[in-house]
């Protein structure tokens, strides 16, 4: 087994106060470099897990999180981390395509000219190096300043891959990122999340278990705000060894 | 009887039709007509004046022998005051939207909406009374001029008057950008501010530009405030501290004491022209702007 690159500790979350906990005492590691799916029904917790990972729950009002998220073994929850160089490092695509409205040279370069990257030479490259690697390359380099918003919802949801692998993270979170695009599309984004575990560490949030059984190495499976069940995918789709999780996964509820 | 059903479902469906569209036609017609009444009363002055006489003309005396129709002194001052109070304006009414917007929790900025709200509600006589007493000494002792009435009260006044225009519209459409793409720049590690002039701010700025636009326009088009506040003058400004006569000041003042018919009411009527063009100009460019945001 290769070394944890996130190593989550009986992490909670409740959204305000004296409310049932969102997430309850979950414990998870993820492989580096692998591909781990979270698979769950909705409002089981799996999207606001992904969340804590890159801290995105901190725009929540009221939100408390307890328990910690250890990425190559420091909290990111430490007083002393900068979100924004942790957001760098774990970089996200959500579920609905995103584009800013700008062109697709400029979204994919956003992310570099935060981190300061003005030459346009060395632009040109991270924006061609990263569109290719999210299989966008061959279909946009012609008109690389059409305005992203004219690309199909399956491109844009690439172009929003390519925007975020831009700054070069190591782990990449993908909040249900096919639940808006047809099976084309679908199969496309699922390809490319193979191709991209070699580079990245990968989780994927997923409503579709097949999905899950398609891509991934590694599954964990939510259920109202808890971790039933976590293993290898084909260990998690056939000896599952909580009922909850053969119950779901055999479509008995969900 | 499926045939007299069918026609009186016929005749139900036509007569409302008729009757909006008779509606809306008399409210164009209405239009149409005071556009050409304008120009009637107003293109007679050509025959007194050449329009380089009218336009470039420095010497604004209606009533001498003979009277000299220069209107450049009185177009300066409405261009004066709508620039400089649209300067004054715009950065303030689009720093207070993104101040809504971006940065101040939704129970504060409720509160400042209405408030907001409000002074759009202000007449604007309130606002020129509030120049000739508060406005005017304050500057006349201040600044020692000879006058406190000039471009710069009546400009201050007129901001006032544009900005809940400004940032409400503005506010408007800083909220259009979805929340998506606010995530999407922090998720790259964006910080807010980064967010909101990277993302939020160009996402935006057609409908900043035609809040802008639209609070030039009520600029030029005011006349009480400036009739009271801008010292009425009709000579080239050469300060901000200068008195000024713009156009809309200039016909509410005189068209009273005017022969119907004279070369001055004539002279009134082609400022009543000249305004329109401008607003017509100002007009073309939201449509201009609005076409490009659909096209994207």
């Amino acid at each position: 087994m290769s070394q944890a690159k996130l190593t989550v500790e009986s992490l909670s979350l409740s959204y305000s106060r004296g409310d049932p906990p969102a997430l309850r005492d979950v414990t998870l590691d993820i492989e580096e470099n692998s591909l781990m799916a979270f698979i769950g029904p909705s409002g089981c917790g799996k999207s606001t897990f992904l969340r804590c990972l890159n801290r995105m729950n901190d725009f929540v009002r009221g939100v408390e999180i307890t328990g910690r998220v250890l990425l190559d073994g420091r909290d990111v929850y430490a007083p002393d981390v900068d979100v924004t160089s942790l957001r760098r490092r774990v970089g996200m695509v959500f579920q609905r395509p995103n584009p800013f409205p700008f062109s697709i040279r400029e979204n994919v370069a956003y992310g570099p000219k935060l981190l300061g990257e003005r030459d346009r030479g060395r632009l040109g490259e991270i924006v061609e190096r990263s569109l290719r690697n999210s299989g966008l390359w061959e279909e946009v380099k012609d008109r690389l300043d059409a305005q992203a918003s004219s690309l199909s919802g399956g491109q844009q949801q690439r172009l929003c891959i390519a925007r975020a692998i831009a700054v070069e993270p190591e782990v990449l979170l993908m909040d249900e990122p096919t639940s808006a695009l047809d099976p084309m599309a679908t199969a496309r984004i699922e390809e490319l999340a193979r191709e991209l575990k070699k580079i990245y560490t990968v989780v994927i949030v997923t409503h579709n278990m097949q999905q899950a059984a398609r891509v991934s190495d590694h599954t964990a499976f939510f259920l109202m705000g808890e971790l039933v069940e976590h293993g290898p995918t084909t260990k998690i789709f056939t000896t599952p060894q909580d009922k909850r999780t053969e119950d779901y996964i055999t479509g008995r509820f969900g | 009887m499926p045939g007299r059903e069918e026609g009186r479902r016929n005749l139900s469906e036509a007569a409302p039709r008729r009757v909006i569209t008779a509606v809306a036609m008399s409210g164009i017609l209405v239009m149409v007509f005071i556009l050409l009444f304008l120009m009637k009363e107003g293109m007679p002055i050509l025959r007194d004046a050449s329009i380089t006489e009218l336009a470039a003309g420095r010497l604004w005396y209606p009533v001498s022998s003979p009277p000299l129709f220069g209107m450049m002194p009185l177009i300066a001052g409405s261009m004066a005051v709508t620039l400089v109070s649209s300067v004054l304006a715009i950065p303030f009414g689009v720093a207070l939207a993104l101040f809504l917007t971006e940065i101040c929790p939704k129970r504060i900025s409720g509160f400042f909406k209405i408030t907001l709200e409000i002074l759009g509600f202000l007449p604007s006589v309130v606002l020129g009374f509030i120049g000739m007493t508060v406005i005017a000494p304050y500057l006349q002792v201040r600044l020692e001029l000879l006058s406190g009435l000039n471009l710069m009260n009546a400009s201050m006044l007129l901001g006032v008057m544009i900005l809940p225009t400004v940032a409400t519209l503005s506010e408007e459409s800083l909220h259009a950008v979805p929340q998506s793409q606010r995530d999407a720049s922090y998720a790259l590690g964006a910080t807010r501010c980064e967010t909101m002039f990277k993302v939020v701010l160009p996402g935006a700025s057609r409908g900043i530009a035609q809040a802008a636009i639209l609070g030039v326009m009520r600029s030029l088009g005011e006349t009480m405030v400036v009739l009271m506040a801008s010292g009425g003058a009709a000579l080239l400004p050469e300060s901000v501290f200068d008195p000024v006569r713009p156009l809309t000041s200039a016909v509410a003042a005189e068209m009273g004491e005017t022969s119907v018919g004279s070369g001055h009411y004539h002279a009134l009527f082609f400022m009543g022209c000249i305004l329109l063009l401008f607003t017509l100009v100002l007009n073309v460019l939201v449509i201009k702007i609005e076409s490009r945001r659909e096209a994207n």
